[in-house]
């Protein structure tokens, strides 16, 4: 982040304070314990914009007074904000504020925890003049299926159409009419559907702006605040749940900026609902009918015992640090097996490189980065809160963006370049963007602005966009946020290379650049770093080689393994081939799974425990950037549930492994002793700002992480296709993305269901004009006999020849069709 | 006394609003001579030596506006500001229909002086037949070459872009203006950044009325002092006062800063209808405190009438005679106000609103003389507390004509009482809420 700022010493109300220079006012009094009222003041919006005019206070000579949002502080400068003349001005903001609100506060959900309320009572008149009729407005109007709006409480401090226009960029929310009559709404009352909008509740400084879900559900003296990490994503937000009576009402922004920015999605803010869904799994089940957990763990503990080494487990992305720590022990410790891998499998030497700690990027680093490439992720769809980032960035103008993705992403927009090469395609594209930086940096031409045309290139498609990619990267000022899907199938090691060597050629391994990995499940980077990676311990530590997805599927399949155990994870509908892992399911020996829900995977196991949801966990978790982070139980475990680290532990005890853990903190001091550069952490350093490991000292102990020589010069994929990515006319290339609604959690809120979106499959205009489909037009995808029925989309940002469907929807999924890259698309 | 022309000399002459016209009469001369003859920092020493001060309202020193401007290279503006809204203003209208050509050699030349390639005249969307003479004569003057990419073939770049706004009051405020010539809703900006500095685009900008561009011409031809041999010290030059109301010739008249006030509505535009008197005048357009009869010998410069508790403007007389009652003048001025305010500061949204809802109490009597001072209570809270100046607008007007008219408001609600207007059934609370365009 920016560099120390100078100091400057101001007089507020006789008080010397001493601020940042170029503090705002309103903030610089406060290190003076002087508050200042704003209402339209709101630093993580953007600049100030000094239309409420609460503000006001009298600067030693200024004549008028000044809004004190938006002056900023001088050295020697004197401010009152209590003179006859701020507080016959304050008093008339607030007077005027009121001539229009209804002062419903009695029947308000924003009453006792509402600034205007705070203010009216320390700053106000205490009476009003006003004896006139009030505006009125049809009240209150559904703004979204999940927001509503009372417009007669609305005092107009524009914050929320500032975010829809300077945050998430969206633009939906406007000022309608002008002068009196303004108000907030959308253009001809359209809903405002956007993946951020939630926002504008917690932005609302009065009870304009109220959440369908919370309305009348209880009033602020009824509730806890209970701070947490939202593990719904892997952006891993900083939250607050809302309690009342031990159950979570609402989830709140927990401003962290080296994580969330204050913000974030609606996925995090309205997916609580599913903590109190009947619908969950309650209690252990063994063979479909209920269970006590003695009778549950013995049965497993038999079973697991005579699978032994034949055992596997799969751990989904909702795991903690903890979990994956006990189950990888389980599993390598008590069972002997090394079949142990999360749904963010990478190579082992490649996870092991691209978690080196001197080319990690933290998140604030991408609001310094010169340049920022977006590669293989949207993160829109997969880490949500770093779109809002990036666009920051680039808001900003410090940053430039470059895009190179399979599918268009929804960052294309602000992006200097992008490039778009085929499904399957990255490991070439990233070899020939490789090729080009290292080129550059040969020729010396990693210089900004340097044309591209000066690099020899060999004339194919892809070097063609790798030029115009390797244009806009500054060479030490870049950060690199990739997918760590990239990672799969056939050409995915070499694609990961790739990009390491991109890195290398960029100079990444430098303070303020790097890399920000995106994995598919929340703890992603964690769950690796635990341990949870085939021939990888804890710590990436060397391990006996075991069994990845893939060969764990097909190791069930051909009755190689005799059990699986599955931690939060739904191999059928959320990996790719969802019809063989459901067969290699219905074969196995014996399933055990660890849900909340039932699934199609759950459905063939023998054995069920309940999961805890992210709100009763305890634990931590692992950002993708490698900030660890605490998760602090806000609710009870309802119905039988109990902790899962409690539950391999004693799994572990019972096969005859004991490890000693026998609470959280014990369970992270052991993951701080295995894991070298964890070493020494503890919850309460972590506390509840989370800690970046490669921030601490610890990290240099892992020298050798970096130290793994690079691997020669990747081959290009050897995968069967022709070289230039060109696809021809009869052929179809599918591609699939995880669509931000497409998952089990908008399914189980009721609150988002209308959000989960239906199947549809994405061609180029071109592509749709030859096939004679235009959009909406109902199809059926086909490859090798199997077909999933889609709408047709076209979108003009698609490369042709590609296809795209969603992965993971509730019915039609992608992941149904078998791995198969050509597909046609007919009308049935 | 008569008028003294210099902005309006030979106005009404046929075929000034030609290229041809308007060089027949050594038009373009000044653009040669900014151009070949002066460097931009003599031309901006020139604009401020002749005192010009702005004409638009604010009245600020047009040279030193143009010397904050940064110097150097980058993109800078120049935006011409021809939104002329307030009521009873009109002389813009008359200098842009009949002299085109001197707004934009003004434009060019003020474009040179500052180092501006692109000129915007924004123009208010009612004058939309203006707009087309305007665009006419900009044609032309590219096509002769005092404006585009090489003017005069000395390389020095000025284009020229006629804007036309969408009809609100507020885009005449030279930073709401820069917001809906960007083509955001027009809203005020919170200055500092002042747009000499981060104007247009983020760029530096220099923003002029149309009549204040149209002196450039002259003060380059003829010199600063020259120019400061009209008016007074501190109002040099001439200014062309647009009178209206109860006079008996209303119209444009360009005089010489410094006449007494009453040379102009009595002598130029004839005063009030016969036996009728001079009961209240807007000096400076319908945003100045009024004046009153008594002060009608007061000269008409920026720093008497400021003296006297008003302001000169825009230089927009409107006179109301002893026919015309206060309160309902208040009424429409404050109407005005509240239709026209933008709503993005609460003292101007909420103020406006509710003292036109005061005054219309007011005039059907539904009022009582306590009324009275919550309406002059709330002007004093709006004065100084907004974030431009069009809340003051409404409550400087208003407040004066409460201070100085009280007993008149007295009178009408008690009239208004007696006659029964104020019955019980004719609650205010059962009239639909109406805009000023409604009521208007």
């Amino acid at each position: 982040m920016s560099a120390e700022r100078s100091k400057v010493t101001l007089v507020v109300d006789g008080v010397e304070v001493t601020a940042d220079d170029g503090a705002m006012l309103v903030d610089a009094a406060k290190e003076g314990d002087v508050e200042i009222p704003v209402f339209c003041y709101e630093p993580k919006l953007g600049g100030p914009v000094g239309a409420c005019r609460m503000c006001l206070v009298e600067i030693e000579g200024i004549p008028k007074l000044q809004t004190a949002c938006s002056t900023p502080v001088r050295d020697g400068m004197v401010v009152y904000t209590r003179t006859d003349r701020v507080i016959e001005s304050q008093s008339a903001v607030v007077e005027f504020l009121l001539v229009n609100h209804p002062l419903d506060c009695p029947v308000c959900d924003k009453g006792g925890e509402c600034p205007l309320q705070d203010i009216a009572m320390g700053w106000g008149p205490g009476r009003s003049r006003m004896t006139e009729p009030k505006r009125h407005f049809r009240k209150p109007m559904p703004l979204s299926p999940l927001v509503r709006i009372d417009r007669e409480r609305c005092i107009l401090c524009y914050r929320c159409v500032r975010f829809s226009q300077d945050v998430a960029e969206d633009e939906q929310l406007q000022l309608l009419e002008r002068g009196a009559s303004s108000h907030v709404g959308t253009f001809d009352d359209h809903p405002y559907i956007a993946p951020f909008h939630g926002n504008i509740i917690e932005l609302c400084p009065v009870g304009a702006l109220t959440a369908e879900a919370y309305r009348f559900r209880a009033r602020p003296w009824d509730i806890e605040d209970s701070g947490s990490v939202c593990t719904l994503c892997p952006s891993q937000c900083n939250v607050m749940f809302t309690v009342r009576d031990e159950h979570v009402q609402r989830v709140l922004a927990r401003d962290n900026d080296d994580v969330d920015a204050g913000w974030l999605c609606d996925k995090g803010r309205f997916g609580f609902q599913m903590i109190t869904s009947e619908e969950r799994i309650v209690e252990p089940r063994v063979g479909g009918s209920r269970a006590g957990w003695e009778a549950a763990l013995d049965a497993v503990a038999e079973r697991l015992r005579s699978a032994g080494e034949r055992t596997a487990a799969i751990v989904g992305g909702q795991t903690s640090n903890e979990e994956g720590y006990l189950i990888q022990r389980l599993l390598r410790g008590a069972l002997g097996s090394a079949n142990i891998t999360s749904v963010d499998e990478l190579e082992a030497g490649l996870a092991r490189r691209l978690a080196a700690p001197e080319l990690g990027a933290a998140v604030p680093d991408l609001d310094a980065a010169e340049s920022i490439l977006v590669v293989g992720t949207d993160p829109l769809n997969s880490i949500p809160i770093l779109d809002l980032r990036i666009r920051r960035a680039i808001r900003q103008g410090r940053a430039r963006l470059v895009v190179a993705s399979e599918r268009p992403t929804a960052l294309d927009g602000g992006a200097e370049e992008t490039a778009r090469y085929a499904p399957g395609d990255a490991a070439g594209f990233l070899a020939a963007l490789a090729a080009e930086l290292g080129n550059r940096r040969q020729a010396g031409a990693g210089t900004p602005g340097r044309a591209a045309d000066e690099v020899p290139g060999d004339g194919s498609d892809w070097a063609e966009g790798a030029r115009r990619i390797a244009g806009e990267l500054r060479p030490g000022k870049t950060v690199i946020v990739y997918g760590e899907r990239l990672g799969r199938g056939p050409g995915g090691d070499s694609a990961l290379a790739s990009l390491l060597e991109c890195a290398r050629a960029l100079d990444l391994a430098t303070a303020g650049a790097g890399v920000i990995g995106v994995p598919e499940g929340a703890n992603g980077r964690g769950l690796r770093e635990v341990g949870c990676l085939p021939g990888a311990g804890p710590g990436f530590a060397e391990a006996p080689a075991g069994r990845g997805l893939d060969r764990i599927k097909q190791g069930l399949l051909d009755g190689e393994l005799d059990a699986v155990v599955l931690v939060h994870a739904d191999p059928i509908r959320n990996l790719p081939d969802g019809p063989g892992w459901a067969e290699a399911l219905r074969r196995a020996r014996t399933v055990i799974a660890v849900s909340a829900f039932d699934d199609a995977s759950t459905e063939t196991a023998d054995i069920v425990f309940p999961a805890e949801s992210y709100a009763e966990k305890e634990g931590t978790v692992t950002h993708p950037d490698g900030r660890l982070q605490r998760l602090r139980p806000a609710v009870p475990h309802p119905g039988n549930v109990h902790p899962i680290w409690q539950v391999l532990a004693e799994l572990g005890a019972r096969l005859g492994h004991e490890t000693g853990i026998g609470s959280v903190p014990e369970a992270v001091a052991t993951i701080a002793a295995e894991v070298p550069f964890y070493a020494g952490i503890t919850p309460e350093e972590i506390g509840g700002r989370g800690v970046r490991w490669q921030e601490r000292p610890a990290a240099s102990a892992v020298a050798e992480l970096a130290a793994v020589p690079p691997e020669q010069r990747t081959s290009r994929t050897n995968l069967d296709r022709d070289d230039s990515g060109t696809l021809t006319a009869d052929r179809l290339r599918l591609g699939t993305y995880p669509a931000l609604w497409a998952d089990e959690i908008t399914d189980r809120n009721v609150a988002l269901r209308f959000l989960a979106p239906a199947q549809t499959v994405e061609l180029a205009p071109s592509d749709g004009e030859r096939l004679g489909l235009a959009s909406g037009d109902e199809v059926e995808v086909r490859s090798n006999g199997t077909g999933v029925r889609a709408r047709v989309a076209l979108n003009e940002r698609m490369r042709p020849g590609a296809v795209f469907l969603i992965e993971a929807t509730a019915a039609e999924n992608a992941n149904a069709l078998p791995a198969e890259l050509n597909v046609e698309v007919i009308k049935p | 006394m008569p008028e003294t022309r210099v902005l309006f000399r030979d106005i009404d002459a046929p075929g000034l609003a030609t290229i041809q016209g308007y060089r027949d009469r050594g038009g373009y001369g000044a653009l040669k001579r900014a151009l070949h003859e002066l460097e931009p920092d003599e031309l901006l020493s020139s604009l401020e030596d002749s005192g010009l001060r702005g004409r638009g309202g604010a009245g600020f020193s047009m040279g030193k506006k143009g010397s904050f401007l940064p110097r150097g290279e980058m993109e800078k503006y120049l935006c011409c500001n021809a939104d002329e809204s307030e009521p009873g203003a009109f002389k813009d209208r008359e200098l842009m229909q009949k002299n085109p050509h001197q707004l934009i050699e003004g434009c060019a030349i003020a474009s040179l002086a500052v180092g501006a390639t692109y000129a915007f005249v924004f123009i208010r969307g009612e004058y939309w037949e203006i707009a087309d003479i305007l665009d006419r004569a900009v044609g032309e003057a590219y096509d002769a070459g005092y404006l585009g990419a090489d003017i005069l073939d000395t390389g020095v770049r000025v284009e020229l872009i006629v804007h036309r706004g969408a009809g609100a009051y507020i885009c005449g405020e030279e930073t709401a203006l820069l917001d809906a010539l960007e083509g955001k809703r027009g809203n005020p900006r919170l200055k500092p950044p002042f747009p000499a500095i981060q104007g247009l685009y983020g760029g530096p900008t220099l923003i002029n009325n149309v009549e204040t561009l149209s002196n450039v011409p002259h003060i380059v031809n003829n010199g600063a002092d020259w120019f400061k041999g009209f008016g007074s010290e501190q109002s040099t030059g001439t200014k062309v006062v647009s009178v209206s109301g109860c006079v008996q010739r209303p119209g444009n008249y360009e005089i010489e800063l410094g006449i007494p006030s009453r040379e102009i509505i009595y002598g130029l535009a004839g005063g009030p209808p016969k036996g009728r008197r001079v009961k209240a005048w807007f000096p400076g357009g319908s945003s100045a405190p009024v004046l009153t009869e008594a002060d009608l010998d007061l000269p008409y410069t920026f720093e008497d009438l400021a003296k006297a508790g008003s302001m000169l403007g825009s230089g927009s007389i409107i006179v109301a005679d002893d026919t015309i009652s206060i309160p309902e003048l208040a009424l429409r001025t404050a109407r005005f106000y509240h239709h026209e305010s933008c709503g993005k500061c609460t003292p101007c949204r909420e103020g406006t609103n509710w003292t036109t809802k005061m005054l219309d109490r007011v005039v059907r009597g539904e009022a009582t003389p306590m009324d009275l001072e919550i309406i002059a209570g709330v002007q004093e809270k709006i004065i100084g507390h907004c974030l431009c100046v069009l809340g003051d607008s409404m409550a400087m007007p208003v407040g004066s004509m409460v201070a100085k008219f009280r007993d008149e408001f007295e009178a009408t609600i008690e009239a208004a009482r007696e006659a029964g207007h104020g019955a019980l059934d004719h609650s205010p609370l059962d009239r639909p809420l109406t805009t000023g365009a409604q009521a208007a």
